[in-house]
């Protein structure tokens, strides 16, 4: 006798089973759903592959696993504390644009069109960043055409495992390029206190207000750390509220997904850069403590740089990696025009990552 | 059910005997067999022996557990290993590597050695592949060996406690051995048990009523990690032959995986979908002689064989963790197989 479950199971089943041999079967079918079912369906059931060579056991952990562990980090760490802090519509929709555009529009006609045998999952974590990068009231259009240009230029590199610069990361220097002015505007002031009703239904009034680091660098004002801590300061859509970022990083860390090196070498050098600066230059560079906890450092440092695709493969050289974001970062924010120089940092140094592992393999092997 | 502990790789190896528990029955069955037994025989050699290493910590679930070979009688093991010291091998060092969690057999011994001064204890993590003779060389003698080396040349003895005994029985009781004991686990088999089984017994009669009816499987001889597959089932036991595993071949889809690991564990199905590297540094962080495989893999799909031997390949103890920890699925033991090869030829 079985059980409700188990007969919906069965028939869930069944039925993926012939629409699966009723696409391969089918040559045009194929063509235009083949990878789209294989994702789908890879999102259901397990792989039907099995181990031909040593080892014949394999460890229960995959892309899926690694990929939705990042996912679930950056939902915990931007994504409800963004929800509170610029209310549920501003958060949902970019979201909701960022997901169709990115994955459903571009990555699935780029499958059909290359014919690409699956559909990544990394797609969602580029989707994901996106919106976060962007200022909170930043055009709907705008989270839609940079997460479609990240996907579209992530797929031109080759895929998953190819891309030379984050792809995020790319997009976002790509629409600041374009659209400078849309993305100095919309820095919409976070909303604080007990949320009431009319601010759930019809939105959260939208005052803008320049970033700490504009601030600092327009007027020289300093923004209190806790307020930057805890997120009640503007800034893009996911860097504000730090204190879940570091607390979702810290267990990416844990579950060994995001390397420890990286935040470490990068938050650190940092630190020690920008003292090393204000001793020389006073009051005209920000202080250590300010410069960690402003801007997009804790985003960039804990999920940007620490994507493992574009940082160095080499153990050693990540911490290479990290003191050249932070010191490119510093020099970024201190002596140029530019208030903010993560994005360009994280970007400079995903493609010195080339240079910097093919040194660290010749000097561990001597070759 | 999610009972199941999944540890991730941990530096340097994987706690395989956490991550796959297996129950054995207490009780052990004889298998009869109408053949004639073979007779285990072993001669110590001409040349000098320098080290002993007696490995009573298995680090594979599927090995051959220390408490049916030594019962409570770990203080008579090591009494008659003294006698065997004294008439065999007299200025050898010995060494017995135990697993650090088996605290009765660690105190029995500790105990023993604090009277006898010819003896050395080691409690280990019982970490795979920290009973690979590579690994036992770095760990308790300090000695460099590569993988391959015939390392008896060297004078490095390496036994597990049953070969012991046996020696013992052959060499000064003078009795003969015909029979060793056998651990039988899988998911292809109805109950996990050690047996006892008369040498020259073939694979066919030991699994004869034990495997599950309607299912694929695939046989390995010690072990699916660094054993062998056996296809030929009428292939005969010899004394090589620690345990065999019988999986299941998962080889059609399950749906909502996620709620069924323990369907899927412990059969040959790759538990996911084969990807691109993702430079995860899962394989360089699990390697026990600190490689980086993913070297080799990308020489290897640039078409640069010949480069992974710059990158210290010959150290590879093809312990196959970085294949099975690898969550893009790669085949990187293959690839180090492969490039290997080339060494050789070349």
């Amino acid at each position: 006798m079985k059980t409700l479950p188990q007969s919906i199971e069965l028939m869930i089943n069944k039925n993926l089973d012939r629409m699966e041999s009723f696409i391969h079967t089918r040559p045009k079918v194929d063509f235009l759903f083949g990878s789209l079912f294989t994702a789908f369906d890879g999102l259901l059931r397990s792989s039907k592959d099995t181990a031909g060579t040593q080892p014949f056991i394999r460890n229960n952990y995959d892309v899926k696993r690694y990929m939705g562990a990042v996912l679930v980090a950056l939902v915990f760490g931007w994504v409800l504390p963004s929800v509170y802090f610029y209310g549920w519509q501003t958060v949902l929709s970019r979201l909701a644009v960022s997901f169709i555009a990115g994955v459903f529009l571009a990555d699935v006609i780029w499958a059909i069109i290359a014919r690409e045998k699956h559909i990544s999952e990394g797609g969602f974590v580029t989707c994901l960043f996106i919106p976060a990068l962007l200022p909170p009231q930043a055009p709907l259009w705008l989270v839609g055409l940079g997460a479609a240009l990240a996907i579209l230029f992530r797929n031109i590199m080759g895929g998953v495992g190819n891309n030379l610069v984050n792809p995020a990361l790319f997009s976002r220097l790509f629409l600041t390029i374009c659209f400078p002015a849309l993305l100095t505007a919309g820095y919409q002031a976070p909303v604080t206190g007990i949320p009431d009703l009319h601010s759930f239904r019809y939105g959260i009034d939208v005052i803008t207000h320049a970033t700490p680091l504009t601030a600092f660098k327009v007027n020289g004002e300093l923004t209190p750390y806790l307020s930057l801590l805890l997120g009640t300061a503007s800034g893009s859509l996911g860097e504000t509220c730090r204190i879940a970022l570091i607390l979702a990083a810290l267990w990416l860390i844990k579950i060994r997904v995001a390397n420890w090196r990286i935040p470490v070498s990068y938050l650190g050098s940092v630190f020690i850069f920008s003292v090393f600066f204000s001793f020389l230059f006073g009051q005209t560079v920000a202080p250590p403590l300010f410069q960690l906890f402003s801007g997009g450092l804790i985003l960039g440092a804990f999920f940007m740089a620490t994507d493992p695709i574009t940082t160095t493969y080499n153990q050693t050289a990540k911490w290479t990696f990290g003191i050249g974001c932070g010191l490119v970062t510093l020099l970024l924010r201190n002596f140029t025009t530019l208030p903010e120089g993560v994005m360009y940092a994280i970007l400079l140094m995903n493609l010195l990552a080339i240079p910097i592992q093919f040194l660290a393999v010749k000097l561990r092997y001597h070759t | 059910m999610l009972r199941r502990k999944e540890k991730m790789g941990f530096h340097g190896g994987f706690n395989l005997l956490d991550t796959y528990p297996l129950k054995f029955c207490n009780i052990i069955e004889e298998i009869q067999s109408d053949r004639t037994p073979e007779k285990f025989e072993f001669h110590f050699p001409d040349q000098k022996i320098r080290h002993v290493i007696v490995n009573l910590c298995p680090t594979e679930p599927w090995a051959l557990p220390n408490w049916v070979v030594l019962g409570h009688k770990t203080t008579a093991f090591l009494d008659k290993l003294y006698e065997m010291k004294t008439r065999y091998f007299p200025e050898a060092s010995v060494s017995i590597a135990i697993n650090k969690r088996e605290t009765e057999f660690v105190a029995k011994a500790i105990g023993y050695a604090n009277a006898a001064d010819w003896i050395k204890i080691y409690t280990l993590d019982p970490k795979y592949p920290q009973d690979d003779p590579v690994m036992f060389a770095k760990v308790i003698l300090g000695l460099d060996i590569n993988f391959g080396q015939n390392i008896t040349t060297q004078g490095i003895f390496i036994f597990d406690a049953q070969t012991l005994l046996a020696i013992y029985d052959t060499c000064i009781l003078k009795n003969t051995v015909n029979s060793r004991l056998i651990t039988l686990s899988g998911s292809g088999l109805k109950e996990n048990e050690i047996v006892r089984v008369r040498l020259g017994t073939s694979i066919d009669t030991l699994l004869q009523h034990r495997t599950q009816e309607a299912i694929k499987y695939n046989i390995f001889v010690n072990g699916p990690l660094r054993g062998r597959e056996i296809t030929d089932i009428s292939q005969k036991i010899d004394w090589s032959v620690n345990n065999i595993v019988v999986l299941k071949d998962q080889d059609s889809k399950v749906i909502f995986p996620m709620l069924k690991s323990d369907e899927l564990a412990f059969t040959t199905n790759i538990l996911g979908e084969p990807r691109q590297c993702v430079y995860c540094n899962f394989c360089d962080n699990i390697c026990p002689v600190e490689l980086e495989p993913a070297l080799y893999y990308h020489s290897y799909i640039r078409g640069e064989k010949h480069k992974a031997r710059l990158y210290h390949l010959e150290k590879c103890i093809e312990c196959g963790l970085c294949s099975f920890i690898c969550p893009s699925k790669l085949e990187l033991l293959r690839i180090n197989k492969e490039c290997k090869a080339l060494d050789r030829k070349t």
